[in-house]
């Protein structure tokens, strides 16, 4: 049986396949932890077992091994925020989706921070492909966002002149500008603080 | 690192002293929104989250500080978009300053990271609206308030 690399187009026999995927997954986790610019390949190498030339027969070099990493967190964190966001029509069931994002944060004092907004403060730069796939996913996950505000204002909750394109970006800014000052504070505090004002402002919208 | 947080809040101090009403507020606004967006520029430097922990959080808290202060001048004055709001007074007085500024921040720091990815200052802009909404006069995106022209 064989599947296809995403990147380089090659054909994967079910082993090599496994051995691509234990390779992004420690430099998921590597690269969560450390920062991107502070993981080296070296380090990959050591976390996944694989030798040097496995790790060069799927990645062309480190570039490659980030976008693996930005396609692998982002199917996560879609897929996560697709069964979360998928059927909330209420204000309710979004305060319930900001509660799961706060108390699993809260889990790790918010040292870490969003898997994929990590990703976006480091990678932005140097890498246009990496910057228009981390682009690609914010705008899905804002995607499901504006579609809460849209059912919210098909039930009447929110006026029908609010833009909710123009608030899903606002609330997904609020969310990871929080999740960033709860890592720099190691605290959560900021950021449950950062998107609560941001649900009431798109709450108090209703009440004009 | 240092240089960049120390020339922040430097500027910061200084421009947001001088934000005593909307028209002020929009204009520090426009100011920091072209900073950001300025690949290098000490703002977007000091943005990342590299570094010093220890110092990006004394960075953070002091123009956390800096934005509250501001914040609380512009309430105490009344600069809100009362013309907005069907109560102006009870709504003045529920916007809490600290809070308000951890919105501010986040924002300038959420939105800075999408538009930097997007290439696009609509979505540091569109953070702004909704974190500035008590001051609908400091508006970018739309003339009010997240509503649609």
């Amino acid at each position: 049986m064989t599947t296809a690399d995403s990147h380089n187009g090659r054909r994967l026999t079910a082993r090599g396949a496994k051995t691509r995927a234990r390779i992004v997954a420690a430099a998921t986790d590597l690269m969560y932890i450390k920062g991107v610019g502070a993981t080296t390949l070296d380090e990959v190498l050591a976390a996944s077992g694989v030798s040097k030339s496995q790790l060069y027969h799927h990645f062309d070099g480190k570039d490659a091994l980030v976008r693996a990493v930005i396609d692998h967190v982002g199917e996560r964190v879609i897929e996560r925020e697709r069964e979360a966001l998928g059927h909330v029509s209420t204000i309710r069931g979004l305060r319930r989706w900001r509660d799961a994002l706060v108390q699993n944060n809260a889990l790790r004092h918010g040292a870490y921070g969003c898997a994929l907004g990590s990703l976006a403060t480091e990678v932005s730069d140097h890498d246009a492909l990496a910057r228009q796939a981390l682009s690609q996913l914010f705008t899905e996950w804002q995607g499901l966002l504006a579609g809460v505000l849209r059912r919210l204002q098909d039930s009447g909750a929110l006026p029908p002149e609010a833009s909710t394109d123009q608030l899903a970006t606002g609330l997904m800014a609020a969310l990871q500008g929080g999740y960033m000052l709860a890592q720099t504070a190691r605290d959560v505090t900021p950021m449950a603080t950062s998107i609560d004002m941001a649900l009431a402002h798109i709450e108090s919208l209703s009440e004009r | 690192m240092r240089t960049h947080f120390a020339e922040v809040l430097a500027r910061e101090s200084v421009c947001l002293a001088g934000v005593t009403d909307g028209a002020k507020l929009a204009g520090w606004r426009r100011r920091v929104v072209e900073e950001l967006m300025t690949p290098r520029s000490p703002y977007a430097l000091a943005m990342r989250l590299t570094g010093d922990v220890p110092d990006r959080a004394d960075f953070l808290d002091r123009w956390r500080e800096l934005i509250a202060e501001t914040v609380d001048r512009l309430l105490r004055s009344g600069t809100t978009g009362d013309t907005h709001f069907s109560s102006g007074q009870s709504r003045r007085a529920d916007v809490d300053a600290q809070k308000t500024a951890v919105l501010i921040l986040a924002a300038l720091h959420g939105g800075s990271t999408l538009s930097q990815i997007s290439k696009d200052p609509w979505p540091l802009n569109a953070a702004l609206d909704l974190a500035l909404a008590p001051f609908a006069a400091a508006e970018g995106n739309c003339p009010i308030d997240n509503m649609n022209p």
